[in-house]
């Protein structure tokens, strides 16, 4: 659902991982240019992942959003104090995050 | 260890304090897997980290018993350890019955180390070893396998599986060939059970992840897998604990979602809370301690009015410069006695778990359904407040278990629901704890303690009962509803000793309760003993001191406002009247002159109650010292401290004061407070 909805993006390889530690994995093999994270993983909480990531210097700048099922403000408090780059609450347009995706990527491309 | 040598002897002490220390640590732990193991009973798959943890609390307890040569506790806890063993290595299954024989080893366990600790003769455990010895037999022949044989007699038991630390490099070459960390973890999961499971950044930034895994199988299997970048190393178990903590604690505040978390099982969390960088501090170094934040506090008042005479004869310049110190160091001061007061507090959660126990003990005794609900569990308190309430408040449970709450049948013919509710709810005011024991039962029988009380002719026919007066009467020493003090609540203490407990370490006790709906004890203390803060006032050219956190107000009074009525004096007080008493009149110490006066407003509602003074001297940190002299011991002065001058001042029990003033409308009264002070 969500690698579908952003087919769109021009020149984009999507990847996925199924835990927490999967995705680190995946961070630490290959360059990543953004990051979308589901709070809720088996083994890790999501925003155990996010501040893992934070707290190292390759990974602090990776874009990353946050996907959640919950709209509740202290998750997006707690997401956005452990570094999130974006809070989306499901269900979400396909466009927002699409739209969202290239924004925070273009930046980070320039930025870098 | 021979007594005969001083040092020895000494250092066989002090052992024996950090012996019972660990021993509670232990058993405060059993005690929660316990209750959690309760619930798995009869069921096919027990949680294994469950019966880990419960395994190295009782071999730990067996070991250290063994060193201070208790005997009795070392054998039940070698029992119990051998039940978990056939347990653990699935030899046994555990039913109602096995956890039962547990339970009861747990409380004879508690029971002999509570008799060494108080230097009595051991109770018998030949019983609850039987039992044990027939739950391993039982448990072993219904899985048709012998008992491990030679294991019960050997003192240190071979443990088959250990726990190991795995480290795991990914690299794109793996990864092609299907390893990676999700395979990896496969991989371990089925030699054994993954304890925790952590990525950290290794020396070359590369990322590592880290598995601990206890597991039985043989170290050769993991020495092939070194080639995929999966090294092990063994984890000694003096670090186990260590390695249990969930990653990064307290560094994510939102972990509700986190149900799913594969390597740690819900039950087994509790445990992981086991503290690693904690130190263990025995209470009376804190005690002096605080002895020494409190001469401080002292000199420093010294100091102060040293620098109030000198500001005549120093020029301002240098006189301000030495006060801008004082007061930094008056500051400095009160971060350091609250720092050493934190460091005194423990979590109310402590004697909570406690109750979960005792509660649960009682429902099976006493046949009724309780569902027991705890609040404020990391509501911090004193250690010294915890060691001192821990009876009267399982005084408390046992009452609210045993009188108020009713049985399913009773609570269904009222119309209630079958289950009983019990709520231990603890909470910060001020500078102030509260904690709370509240039932939905039947509620105080108001009738059946006046008719008893008028027998015994505590109060007069026509008198009317509210709440304190019934509170009262129920803390008389010696009085009781019930003829024959059943098991549960006539354990040693009564409710008179529960009153005289909180009176003593300065709190209050507050009782609310309604025919059929409940009853509510409310048990008030202050944060700590040692330095308070207190307003100074003066009393017939005495002065004397009054605990801050008591006085809800200072109010002016002009003579003319006061009315009297019915031999009381009040005057009107935020819309309704306030009683006042003369602080003059009832030391003794002459009257007030006829000119406006200073009241301290202590109390609330319907209770309040106004201490009159003459002055108002001002705000001063005092280091309370209690009156151990059963000649000086006065029921109103809680203590003396020395403003710093040299010279004493009282410091007022101002609830003992309350009491005495509304014993003077009822007629338990507390004649002791009328004692002229100026005889000190």
């Amino acid at each position: 659902m969500v690698t579908a909805s952003l087919r769109g993006l021009p020149d984009a390889s999507f990847g996925e991982a199924g835990s927490g530690l999967e995705a680190i994995e995946r961070v630490a093999l290959a360059p990543v240019d953004l990051i979308i994270l589901d709070l809720n993983m088996p083994d890790m909480h999501g925003l155990e992942v996010l501040d893992f990531l934070r707290r190292h210097q390759a990974y602090r700048e990776i874009p990353v959003i946050v996907l959640t099922t919950r709209g509740d403000d202290a998750s997006r408090t707690d997401a956005l104090a452990a570094g999130a780059s974006l809070y989306l609450t499901k269900p979400f347009a396909p466009q927002t995050l699409a739209a969202q995706a290239r924004a925070l990527l273009h930046s980070h491309r320039e930025g870098s | 260890v021979s007594d005969s040598n001083p040092d020895g002897g000494e250092f066989f002490a002090q052992f024996l304090d950090d012996y019972f220390a660990e021993c509670d640590e232990h058993l405060t732990l059993v005690r929660r897997h316990l209750l959690a193991l309760e619930e798995q009973a009869g069921r096919s798959g027990v949680d294994q980290p469950l019966l880990d943890e419960l395994f190295r609390s009782f071999h730990t307890l067996k070991g250290i018993s063994g060193m201070v040569g208790l005997t009795g506790a070392e054998q039940l806890a070698h029992h119990m350890e051998s039940y978990l063993r056939a347990l653990r290595q699935g030899e046994a299954r555990l039913g109602g019955e096995g956890v039962e024989a547990l339970m009861t080893g747990v409380l004879t366990l508690e029971q002999v180390i509570a008799a060494r600790r108080k230097e009595e003769a051991a109770p018998a455990i030949d019983a609850t070893v039987a039992r044990l010895e027939a739950a391993i037999s039982e448990s072993a022949s219904e899985s048709a396998r012998p008992a491990p044989a030679g294991a019960a007699d050997s003192g240190v038991p071979p443990e088959k599986a250990r726990t190991w630390r795995f480290e795991f490099v990914p690299t794109p070459a793996l990864s092609e060939r299907g390893v990676n960390v999700n395979s990896v973890r496969t991989r371990l999961q089925e030699v054994g059970e993954i304890l925790q499971a952590t990525p950290h950044v290794g020396g070359t930034g590369g990322i590592v992840f880290e598995f601990v895994v206890t597991s039985d199988a043989d170290e050769s299997v993991f020495e092939e897998w070194r080639e995929d970048n999966l090294t092990y190393a063994p984890v000694e178990e003096s670090t186990q604990d260590e390695t249990r903590r969930p990653p990064q604690p307290d560094s994510i505040p939102d972990r509700e979602e986190v149900g799913a978390r594969a390597p740690f099982s819900a039950s087994s969390a509790g445990a992981m809370l086991a503290p690693s960088n904690v130190v263990r501090v025995d209470l009376a170094r804190l005690d002096d301690l605080m002895r020494l934040v409190g001469e401080l506090v002292t000199s420093r008042a010294r100091m102060e009015d040293g620098l109030r005479q000198l500001r005549q004869t120093v020029p301002p310049a240098e006189w301000r410069a030495l006060q801008e110190t004082n007061m930094a160091m008056a500051r400095q001061l009160r971060d350091l006695r609250e720092g050493v007061m934190r460091v005194r507090m423990v979590q109310v959660g402590e004697i909570f778990e406690r109750m979960k126990f005792v509660v649960r003990d009682l429902t099976r005794e006493s046949g009724k359904e309780i569902k027991l609900e705890l609040q404020g569990q990391e509501t911090e308190i004193d250690k010294f407040l915890v060691e001192r309430m821990m009876d009267p408040l399982l005084h408390l449970v046992r009452n609210a278990v045993s009188h108020g709450l009713e049985t399913v049948a009773e609570r269904v013919a009222a119309g209630k629901s079958p289950e009983g509710r019990l709520t231990l709810r603890a909470a910060t005011a001020g500078d102030n704890v509260l904690i709370e024991i509240a039932d939905d039962g039947r509620g105080v029988d108001a009738e059946r303690v006046l008719a008893r009380a008028r027998s015994r002719g505590l109060v007069a026919g026509d008198v009317r009962l509210d709440d304190e007066l019934l509170l009262q009467l129920i803390c008389t020493p010696g009085f009781s509803t019930r003829d024959e003090a059943d098991r549960a609540s006539g354990r040693g203490v009564g409710m008179d000793v529960v009153g005289g407990a909180v009176a003593e370490l300065g709190g209050t006790l507050t009782l609310s309760t309604e025919k059929g709906r409940g009853t509510r004890f409310t048990v008030e203390l202050p944060l700590t003993l040692a330095v308070a803060d207190a307003l100074i006032a003066s009393v017939g050219g005495q002065r004397f001191a009054f605990p801050q956190s008591a006085v809800r107000e200072i109010i002016e009074v002009d003579p003319s406002a006061v009315r009297v009525l019915e031999n009381n004096e009040i005057v009107s007080y935020r819309g309704g009247v306030l009683p006042l008493v003369r602080l003059a009149r009832l030391f003794d110490l002459g009257e007030q002159p006829e000119k406006p006066f200073h009241v301290f407003v202590i109390g609330s509602g319907a209770h309040a109650l106004g201490l009159a003074v003459e002055r108002v001297i001002g705000q001063r940190e005092i280091v309370v010292r209690g009156l151990n002299d059963p000649l000086v011991k006065v029921a109103g002065v809680a203590g003396a401290t020395d403003l710093g001058d040299g010279r004493v001042v009282l410091i007022l029990d101002v609830a003992a004061l309350k009491h005495s003033a509304s014993g003077g409308r009822q007629p338990a009264r507390n004649v002791r407070a009328r004692t002229p002070v100026e005889q000190l």
